[in-house]
């Protein structure tokens, strides 16, 4: 296969590794959603650079016809995709200032964050604008206020509520309903953290959110039976998650990302155990 | 090696920088070391060590079991397998049999900073005891309204003798060993306090970290915090962005008062009608305490400031960041999980710019400015909680859970660096599968 250069992408960390050189084509794959399923998640288990890493990931999102979530990256995922983590912190805050990216923090109990490129969630917050609008109810300007002023000037997570309250009424008058509008829209919501703070959210997360956290631990729990806690990544791959429609290659990033599973190369190809550190 | 000792009699290697290759040299071959041995008394989890700042001569150690002890990390007690192990035992130590030891685990213990004469010991007792070294008696007591997490001294202090205490009271208490009293009471955590630490660059600033999450500045001349450290102010790269002039609001509007913040904390109620902006005067020190930012999203569990004083690590629930005076430089240490319940002890060396973070059963050294791991130690056999280093000797103590302080030293003598250009005779018939 063809090596395409990105021009993009910045001088590989430890370059020369076999298994990268297979993945730095096909950037922008609308193409590899089809032929992904050809590379083993073995040979692209690692990306050079952040913004690749980012847009092949969306590109291998699982469809799931029930939800309409647009399609959101784990920041563990990427820690487990790029070699250097301070590098894929940097180049993500520079995704986020120049407003490519958006970064939510998920209400899992530990630090996940989802990273969601700015126009699917823009598309996201019109579709839900337009449904509001045929359901008739009322004040549906809150959305666009929303979209502009808002999304616009705050790019972290959170949002204190009088901030909130100064932002939309750049756009005209607020009231306290227009806040429960955007709540029941999906778009804020509040964490135990702090009572005053309000959080971005993605809107309809709720059943991808179960299923991330019952396919983590459907995950661990398989790779704790075995007599030895691991197990081949091909092998693993193959596997299907009761209990989570998101894909197998999701939650193995994931988990490798947080430490919970680490990976090492044998003879015979990578093995992923359990880590008990 | 004798190449480098030439080159430094003719001129061509500054002093310093030879002595500083030679340093690095030794920390990036550290292991666990084969020589050397502190045999621990202590019968419960090591929480503290210290080596004294004045020599770097005498190790301080507190552990669970109420006990404190010193050790001398130069000079053996006694010696196994015909001279070649040196076991250190304890100079001394105060432990719950003592007529005024502590009575629960033992916290923090720090040496006095103007010399070895004095030592401070911080416990789950609520008390703060300042111990006098060569009678091993307790000199003053000070008795704080909670569990002592963490005691600290400054010490570049020249004109006071403060001890800070971050309890699990909200408040940060600074006892005066030399009137006996408490000096300061600084407001404006939320919730426990379970790290201190006095800045190096200047005797007067304190930074501590609480159980939610926020560090806070404070400098001891003036009241309330003057900076709450937040991670989404970041900076990319290590230098700090040029400042930009920021508009700083002095009234926050449209909030309520503080006082009935830590009930807010429990219950989620829902928000009122937006009302006018109610402002209410707060001494202009108490202004901070509305400020909400956090550092991490748990616990901060460990602080440490770097020796040249421009950087301040810090450690959390799953991560330590490097935060550079103000901002969040995103330098991201790949710690994997670190523990949140029990506070830990962070150790820096300068030159190589390394960070040793204990992971739960490991001890990790990380580069400073790339964040990648240089080193790994394992040798525990539980979690880790406190790493020293001592750098006249450029060794690493660390000490956990198992009850053990294990000493980590470069790895071959001296006469194999002299040796080194000589081939060295491999015995062939070493080795092992």
């Amino acid at each position: 296969m063809k090596n395409i250069t990105n021009p993009e992408t910045s001088v590989a960390a430890a370059g020369g590794k076999k298994r990268r050189r297979e993945e730095e084509e096909e950037v922008g794959g609308s193409h590899a959603a089809n032929e992904d399923e050809c590379f083993s998640l073995q040979d692209e288990l690692t990306f050079s650079d952040t913004s690749v890493a980012l847009r092949m990931m969306r590109a291998q999102f699982p469809r799931i016809d029930q939800a309409s979530v647009p399609p959101f990256i784990l920041q563990s995922q990427l820690y487990s995709s790029l070699n250097d983590r301070t590098q894929v912190d940097r180049e993500l805050e520079r995704l986020r200032r120049d407003k490519v990216v958006r970064v939510f923090k998920l209400n899992t109990g530990q630090d996940d964050h989802a990273i969601i490129f700015l126009d699917d969630y823009l598309y996201q917050v019109d579709r839900i604008a337009k449904r509001m609008e045929e359901n008739k109810q009322s004040d549906t300007d809150i959305f666009k206020w929303f979209k502009e002023h808002v999304l616009d000037s705050k790019l972290e997570p959170s949002i204190a509520h009088h901030e909130l309250c100064s932002l939309l009424a750049l756009g005209g008058k607020v009231k306290d309903a227009h806040i429960t509008l955007l709540i029941n829209a999906g778009l804020l919501t509040r964490q135990l953290i702090d009572p005053d703070m309000y959080w971005f959210a993605i809107p309809s997360i709720g059943k991808l959110w179960k299923a991330l956290l019952q396919g983590r631990k459907e995950l661990l729990s398989l790779l704790k039976r075995k007599r030895h806690k691991e197990m081949f990544l091909a092998e693993l791959e193959k596997r299907r998650l009761r209990y989570s429609p998101l894909d197998m290659r999701f939650h193995i990033r994931d988990l490798i990302g947080s430490g919970h599973l680490k990976t090492f190369q044998t003879t015979s190809g990578l093995v992923v155990r359990v880590s008990n550190d | 090696m004798w190449q480098a000792i030439q080159a430094r009699e003719t001129g061509r290697t500054p002093c310093n920088s030879f002595a500083n290759q030679l340093k690095s040299r030794r920390i990036s071959s550290l292991q666990l070391c084969n020589r050397k041995d502190f045999v621990s008394p202590h019968r419960g989890a090591v929480n503290s060590l210290q080596v004294d700042l004045t020599e770097g001569r005498y190790l301080l150690s507190g552990a669970s079991d109420g006990s404190a002890a010193v050790f001398d990390t130069q000079r053996a007690t006694d010696s196994e397998a015909s001279g070649l192990i040196e076991k250190h035992k304890c100079v001394f130590s105060v432990d719950k049999g003592h007529e005024h030891g502590h009575r629960f685990a033992v916290s923090s213990a720090v040496w006095y900073p103007i010399d070895t004469g004095l030592f401070v010991t911080g416990s789950f007792d609520h008390l703060i005891k300042v111990w006098d070294t060569n009678t091993a008696q307790a000199v003053v007591d000070f008795k704080m309204p909670g569990k002592v997490y963490r005691t600290a001294m400054s010490s570049l202090a020249m004109s006071h003798t403060l001890i800070a205490a971050g309890t699990e009271d909200v408040q940060v208490r600074l006892c005066d060993i030399a009137s006996g009293a408490f000096s300061h009471t600084l407001s404006g955590h939320r919730d426990g306090v379970m790290s201190v630490e006095w800045s190096t660059s200047s005797e007067w600033v304190l930074y501590t970290g609480g159980c939610d999450g926020a560090i806070r500045f404070w400098d001891i001349r003036r009241a309330g915090c003057f900076r709450v450290l937040d991670q989404s102010v970041t900076q990319l790269g290590v230098r700090p962005p040029i400042l930009k002039h920021s508009a700083v609001s002095t009234k926050v509007s449209a909030e309520k008062s503080s006082s009935g913040a830590k009930n807010r904390l429990k219950t989620l109620h829902t928000r009122p009608s937006v009302e006018k902006a109610r402002q209410k005067r707060l001494h202009p020190g108490m202004l901070s305490t509305l400020d909400r930012a956090t550092a991490h999203y748990g616990v901060v569990t460990g602080l440490k400031a770097t020796n040249d004083g421009m950087y301040l690590l810090s450690a959390g629930k799953n991560k330590a960041v490097g935060y550079s005076i103000g901002c969040n430089t995103l330098l991201n240490f790949e710690t994997g999980r670190l523990q949140t319940s029990k506070a830990i002890q962070m150790a820096t060396s300068d030159d190589p710019a390394l960070v040793f973070v204990p992971c739960m059963k490991t001890v990790k050294a990380f580069g400073m400015w790339s964040g990648r791991t240089t080193l790994m130690f394992r040798g525990h056999y539980e979690s880790v909680n406190t790493c020293c280093f001592n750098s006249t000797d450029q060794e690493l103590y660390t000490s956990g859970a198992d009850r053990q302080i294990l000493v980590w030293s470069p790895g071959g003598s001296v006469e194999g660096e002299m040796d080194q250009d000589e081939e060295a005779a491999e015995d062939k018939d070493n080795w092992s599968d």
